[in-house]
């Protein structure tokens, strides 16, 4: 479904991925782990449109994904939850959610999309008429899944959902997510720092360090590597 | 009618003034609200935008508005036909000089580009208002219409108290409010004025959601453009204007937008309300040159009590 290819991109000149290449094929649950700093947002804001490439591809569905304009690429079915929830804190929960399903399959199946919504996160039914910026940040982030399911993505790129989250609330989001995926078999790219999480259900994982894949293969595999255990795992 | 019931008939005379121009003055103010308080930039140009209004209006009245709406509506005709074009006219100095300075291009500029817009709008009002001598030459002119020296008189009451309504001022009031409530619709129910809002809210976020944030910000400076353009219009029909009118009214606009609260559509519409009836009541006790002087000590007042203004909402823009 994503094929990234020899992928550089960074900030004016200074390029924070070098080389990168990644695949998630469909129906795919895949993780990136990495340190601050490693570039796993800039990945995703490329993906997204907002950081510009410098060289390589991204392919989405085969389609040349760096000719399409960014704000086309959520209705190509890219559903980006960013880093620090991004929720739109003047709008009402519902907005949000309304904002999410601004693409064409977002609004063809808005009625059943939002019922689904409002049974995994039923926290989201109770506040929909409360403006967003009030809400918890375990709330927000809620709502920024949800603002992401609502647009009916083929791919949903996660990026660190349990950011800023006391660890009980980070554990009931990624148990969410663990059901919606279960529910749905949505294809799943997570960026995490909570590793072993991160690694537990997912397909595959691709470490990146200083803007390089550096290690990749099997949740399993990836486990049993010394050098994660050791750098992640506290093992 | 004892000395009371004058001065009563007077103050109840200047009210249903205050408001019928503060109704227009609130439409403007809504107009800067939707550039300044919801997108976020400093636009000296607005008054010229409204002066420009005033003149597409006049020109609109004189070219076919009065054959073929007749004097009397023509004017009101005028101004809702000069609206479209200066919605276009405000799209196209986005698209060719605003959006330089502002959007995703102002991030990593200096104060996140609101030097340069503060530079490049007060350019773009002088060019409007030199362009408008050279064009239009200096002398006052106004769009007239016989409603504009017609009223109704709504009385005797009491102890044969009498106002006296002003047709025209009503009829630009009753047209202020009806597309007030529309775009305030607008903005809250529809799918584009959601965009619109989530645009301004978080641009980023927005790009996400699959929203094109450079036309959301297109449409809200056309928007804006054109609802301040309306308010000229419909002034037109009752003050003679010339060039360089703008000036007096953008001062009115930001202390409109500010009294009612950053950000907030029905906010701007009260301040720019309270302006009107403030400066209509003023002139009761005060001379006419400290009309504006009166304005301004209401909205430090205002200001240092409330400093949010009537309607702002600290939660927004967190």
């Amino acid at each position: 479904m994503l094929e990234i290819r020899n992928f550089v991109a960074g900030y004016s000149d200074v390029a924070v991925l070098h080389d990168v290449s990644l695949d998630v094929g469909d129906g795919q649950f895949i993780s990136i782990v990495g340190p601050n700093g490693a570039g796993k947002s800039t990945l995703f804001k490329a993906i997204s449109g907002i950081v510009a490439p410098m060289a390589g591809e991204i392919r989405f569905d085969g389609e040349d994904l760096l000719k399409v304009p960014p704000a086309r690429r959520a209705h190509l079915g890219i559903a980006h939850v960013p880093e620090g929830r991004q929720v739109f804190t003047s709008l009402s929960v519902i907005e949000n959610l309304e904002m999410g399903a601004f693409t064409r399959e977002g609004r063809r199946n808005w009625k059943a999309n939002l019922e689904r919504i409002f049974t995994w996160l039923p926290v989201l039914k109770q506040r929909r008429n409360q403006l967003a910026g009030t809400l918890s940040g375990g709330e927000q982030q809620m709502v920024a899944i949800g603002r992401g399911l609502a647009s009916s993505p083929k791919l949903l790129m996660l990026d660190e959902p349990s950011m800023g989250l006391a660890p009980a609330i980070a554990d009931f989001v990624f148990d969410k997510l663990m059901e919606i995926r279960r529910d749905t078999g949505l294809t799943l790219l997570l960026v995490e720092q909570r590793v072993a999480e991160a690694l537990q259900f997912a397909d595959r994982g691709y470490v990146l360090e200083t803007g390089r894949v550096v290690l990749e293969g099997t949740s399993e595999c990836l486990k049993a590597d010394d050098r994660v255990r050791r750098a992640y795992l506290g093992m | 009618m004892s000395e009371s019931q004058i001065l009563l008939e007077s103050i109840l005379q200047a009210i249903v003034a205050g408001l019928f121009i503060g109704a227009i003055y609130g439409l403007m103010c809504v107009g800067l609200a939707s550039i300044f308080g919801v997108m976020r930039v400093i636009n000296f140009a607005q008054g010229d935008f409204m002066m420009l209004g005033m003149y597409v209006s006049y020109f609109a009245f004189v070219a076919f508005g009065a054959q073929m709406f007749g004097s009397a509506a023509g004017p009101f005709a005028a101004a809702i036909i000069a609206t479209p074009v200066m919605y276009v006219f405000g799209w196209a100095v986005h698209r060719l000089l605003i959006s330089r300075v502002t959007g995703t291009r102002s991030t990593g500029m200096e104060a996140e580009g609101h030097y340069a817009q503060l530079i490049l709008t007060l350019g773009i009002a002088l060019v409007l208002q030199n362009g408008a001598m050279i064009l239009f030459g200096a002398e006052m002119v106004s769009v007239r219409t016989p409603l504009s020296s017609a009223a109704w008189f709504v009385g005797p009451f009491g102890d044969g108290m009498a106002l006296f309504v002003n047709k025209a001022r009503t009829i630009a009031a009753i047209i202020s409010l009806v597309v007030i409530v529309s775009l305030w619709l607008v903005i809250r129910r529809t799918n584009l004025g959601k965009s619109l809002r989530a645009a301004a809210d978080n641009p980023e976020a927005s790009i996400y959601m699959g929203i094109d944030v450079d036309r959301a910000h297109r449409v809200a400076f056309g928007l804006g453009t054109a609802i301040t353009a309306l308010a000229g219009g419909l002034l037109a029909a009752n003050y003679p204007f010339h060039p360089f009118v703008g000036l007096d009214y953008v001062i009115i606009m930001y202390a409109g937008v500010v009294l009612g609260g950053i950000g907030s559509v029905p906010g701007a519409f009260w301040g720019g309300m309270t302006i009107g009836l403030v400066q209509q009541l003023s002139a009761l006790v005060l001379p006419t040159q400290l009309q504006n002087a009166t304005i301004f000590v209401f909205f430090l007042l205002i200001v240092t009590l409330r400093p949010q203004g009537f309607f702002g909402r600290n939660v927004e823009r967190t």
